[in-house]
């Protein structure tokens, strides 16, 4: 008995294993947590069941889906994700050069400018993304009426009924045109690709009566040839649509065709793009500040203008510092999107939030939107890492 | 950089020239600068001109301390003066503000009492300026009297401050609970966004530092369940854990002593701390990450215990590098705290979001009291951040 125990007492000197109980006992303590939280929630309703059932309720701005309250949840549910995916890309977009061009001029020898980007910064990033909603919804709300619009030369139109864009309509076939554009995008990708890459091995490059033709300008040639042959290959697939406004017989004035903007998703745009953009401003700030100004000057030294040596030498080595915290800033902006559920922009959470509220099965429906959020954040993960990858590697 | 030029007519020229009309470039953005300028100043004052603030001085009440019954309006008072107090002294112990940040820090003040002065509380406001000055004026000539004299009164002075500011959330809930007060749910206005923030990031922090120390430890068991709590705390939006403190977390407490009904208020708090320590945690190990490894094998060479070598050696350094860093996630919460708006409690931006729907005269103007609301909200964020940076130039981060 004694000599169990000495070995007990010799074998936990050894700080592997120690290591070992602490693991064990944390581990305990974690499996006893982890049995009273599923035993609290066994007693619920855990499947997703539910969600065959009929909705039952109405969505505005449905996108690329059609919905109606007699389907079923699970297409709310994708209506909800698709306007929250929509919101982010155009804002991810929008804001990473807000961003970038507020970042250059926070930098800029201007005193005016550089000063604008400075209030824009200090003003706005210390206000609630809130509150910049909330505003934003108002001024879109406050805007003249339907009747009173301002139009730009019968273009586009501004009221408060949303923004009236120039957009595209279908005349049949434009599905299959765009999916042929798609390919032949990433063909000429490829083509320019690969002339560059000779261009950098052999110095030999394409040229038409002494031009020279770099690879990227022979790409996107290539591009609108085969987009304007094509185009009337398919029978004209797409026309210019003009919003229009118009008074019907009984005197309600109604709005048709072109692009339209509502008022709901303008506001949340708005407020993302300006909010996340002041955070993306102090990035590129930070990222240009802390190269060294030795690279600037050896920019200037062998002649390029201040916008060449912006564009060719400054901003490339910038990028590898600014990319991994644009992501984080990314990831930010698609969870902040959740915010639009104050505005009643039916996003992926506000149409989860109405599903638990009519349910009354919260947790597993949580745990829908837990899962959304994180997939979503891993797609954006991938990508940037991906351009990550691609931008460290330049000049390595 | 641009600093301002000493007064003469040849370098005023000069600056002018190089910062305004250099080059084809820098008279254009010049140009599109001041229309741009011109633009925002002028509708900003075409707005001011017309804005009517009736609805902001009708309801100052609700807007600081939301539905808090009338007859509980003096235990706001207490809070304010105490806070003051603490807060005056530490600008005189720590801090050493030039003449400029000092006016800047009385406008910081002045601003919000301005907007919600009236004349019946004359005496409690006259009360805390008295007290924060005066606190203010006491620890600076502590400061002087133990710089003269090789006394000790600064040291005791900054621990007994550092003790009350950990005390200050204890005790502003007693203030506020104490003799029959009201229930947490009636608490609100923007008494109710400090207190949840404050509540978040203090309760978090040491929850964030273990999870920190988890996460960057070798144990594979212990790391992976606090990469694993951090990450999923991160995944999804505050809104949503909000949203769970709604639904859920009633049924997950115990039922014992009535803990399965608490109120929403404390619901959100203990949310929100859970929230916090995620983000905190995140901080905390970046600072864990800089510290030089002979730190670690100098503590190791010393034969200190790994509890002790964390206390001792590894977070007093890892904690100092990331106060910074910490000050940024508080403002961060602090932003978030209007998000609470989903539990149906009347937080400031609540408050400012219905008072224009009480009464049809204030139809339309919404935009003055979501204005009052972003500018108390702006004070609090740009003081703190101020401060951060002032801290980070103490410490000499960066520097190094």
């Amino acid at each position: 008995m004694r000599s169990f125990v000495e070995s007990i007492a010799q074998w936990s000197r050894f700080q592997k294993n120690r290591n070992l109980i602490i693991q064990f006992f944390f581990l305990i303590f974690t499996v006893l947590f982890a049995i009273y939280f599923l035993s609290v929630a066994f007693q619920l309703e855990l499947s997703l069941s539910h969600f065959k059932s009929r909705a039952g309720f109405g969505l505005s701005h449905l996108f690329l889906i059609d919905y109606t309250s007699n389907d079923s949840r699970w297409v709310a549910y994708y209506a909800g994700v698709i306007n929250t995916i929509r919101v982010c890309l155009v804002a991810i977009l929008l804001t990473t050069v807000l961003g970038t061009v507020m970042g250059v001029a926070r930098l800029s020898k201007n005193f005016l400018t550089s000063r604008i980007a400075w209030a824009y910064v200090e003003v706005l990033r210390n206000t609630p993304l809130l509150i910049q909603i909330i505003f934003w919804q108002i001024v879109f709300l406050q805007l003249p009426h339907i009747s009173e619009a301002i139009t730009f030369g019968n273009t586009s139109a501004i009221s408060n009924r949303g923004i009236s864009l120039p957009g595209v309509s279908d005349n049949g076939s434009a599905q299959m045109w765009f999916i042929f554009l798609g390919i032949m995008a990433a063909g000429s990708l490829f083509l320019s690709y690969f002339l560059n890459k000779r261009e950098d091995k052999s110095g030999e490059y394409l040229s038409i009566a002494g031009y020279k033709l770099s690879g990227n300008i022979v790409g996107i040639i290539f591009f609108a040839l085969i987009a304007v042959v094509t185009y009337f290959a398919f029978g004209k697939p797409v026309s210019l649509d003009i919003p229009s406004i118009s008074q019907n017989t009984k005197g309600t004035w109604m709005q048709s065709g072109g692009f339209e903007l509502s008022p709901e998703f303008a506001a949340i745009l708005f407020a993302l793009v300006i909010y996340t953009g002041t955070f993306i401003t102090e990035i590129v700030r930070g990222s240009i500040q802390s190269l060294s100004k030795g690279q600037t000057e050896a920019a200037q030294a062998i002649g390029l203008s201040r916008y060449q040596s912006m564009t060719l030498v400054v901003l490339p080595q910038a990028l590898r510092s600014i990319i991994p915290p644009l992501t984080n800033q990314f990831l930010n902006l698609t969870k902040n999107s959740s915010l639009a559920v104050v505005i009643a922009y039916p996003d992926l959470f506000m149409v989860s939030r109405t599903i638990m509220n009519n349910s009354g099965h919260a947790l597993p429906v949580f745990f829908l939107i837990l899962f959304t959020y994180l997939f979503l954040s891993l797609c954006i993960s991938l990508v940037m890492n991906l351009i990550n990858r691609r931008v460290t590697r330049i000049g390595t | 950089m641009m600093t301002m030029p000493k007064i003469n007519i040849n370098e005023i020229k000069n600056w002018t020239i190089n910062n305004f009309f250099g080059s084809k470039l820098n008279l254009l953005l010049t140009i599109f600068s001041t229309l741009f300028i011109v633009y925002i100043i002028s509708s900003f004052i075409s707005f001011l001109s017309s804005a009517e603030w009736e609805v902001v001085a009708l309801n100052k009440r609700l807007l600081l301390l939301g539905r808090l019954p009338a007859e509980d309006t003096w235990r706001a008072w207490p809070i304010l003066w105490l806070f003051s107090s603490i807060l005056c002294s530490s600008i005189g112990a720590w801090g050493n503000p030039k003449k400029s940040e000092l006016l800047f820090i009385l406008l910081a003040f002045l601003m919000p009492a301005a907007i919600f002065f009236s004349m019946s509380y004359i005496v409690h406001i006259s009360i805390t300026i008295i007290i924060g000055v005066g606190s203010y004026f006491s620890s600076r000539i502590i400061k002087k009297i133990s710089a003269i004299k090789v006394v000790m009164y600064l040291d005791t002075l900054k621990k007994i401050l550092i003790s009350l500011w950990i005390l200050l959330i204890p005790l502003v809930f007693i203030v506020l609970l104490i003799g029959g007060g009201p229930k947490p749910n009636l608490w609100g206005g923007f008494l109710l966004n400090i207190l949840l923030a404050s509540v978040a990031v203090v309760a978090g922090f040491p929850l964030g530092i273990l999870m920190a120390i988890g996460r960057s430890t070798k144990l594979p068991v212990i790391k992976t369940a606090c990469t694993l709590y951090i990450e999923t705390i991160r995944g999804a939006p505050l809104v949503a854990w909000l949203l769970l403190a709604w639904f859920v977390l009633p049924k997950f407490l115990p039922n014992f002593y009535g803990l399965s009904e608490i109120s929403v208020v404390i619901r959100a708090m203990i949310v929100l701390s859970f929230f916090a320590s995620a983000y905190i945690a995140e901080v905390i190990r970046g600072g864990l990450q800089s510290i030089p490894k002979g730190q670690l094998e100098a503590a190791d060479a010393l034969n200190l215990s790994y509890f002790n070598k964390m206390r001792i050696i590894i977070l007093p350094q890892a904690i100092k590098v990331v106060i910074p860093a910490i000050v940024s996630t508080f403002i961060g919460i602090f932003k978030d705290t209007s998000l609470v708006f989903i539990l149906a409690l009347t937080d400031l931006l609540q408050v400012g979001r219905i008072i224009p729907e009480q009464d049809p005269k204030f139809f339309g103007k919404q935009i003055e009291a979501l204005l009052v609301v972003a500018s108390l909200f702006w004070i609090v964020s740009v003081a703190l951040s101020n401060l951060s940076s002032k801290i980070e130039k103490n410490l000499g981060i960066g520097t190094r």
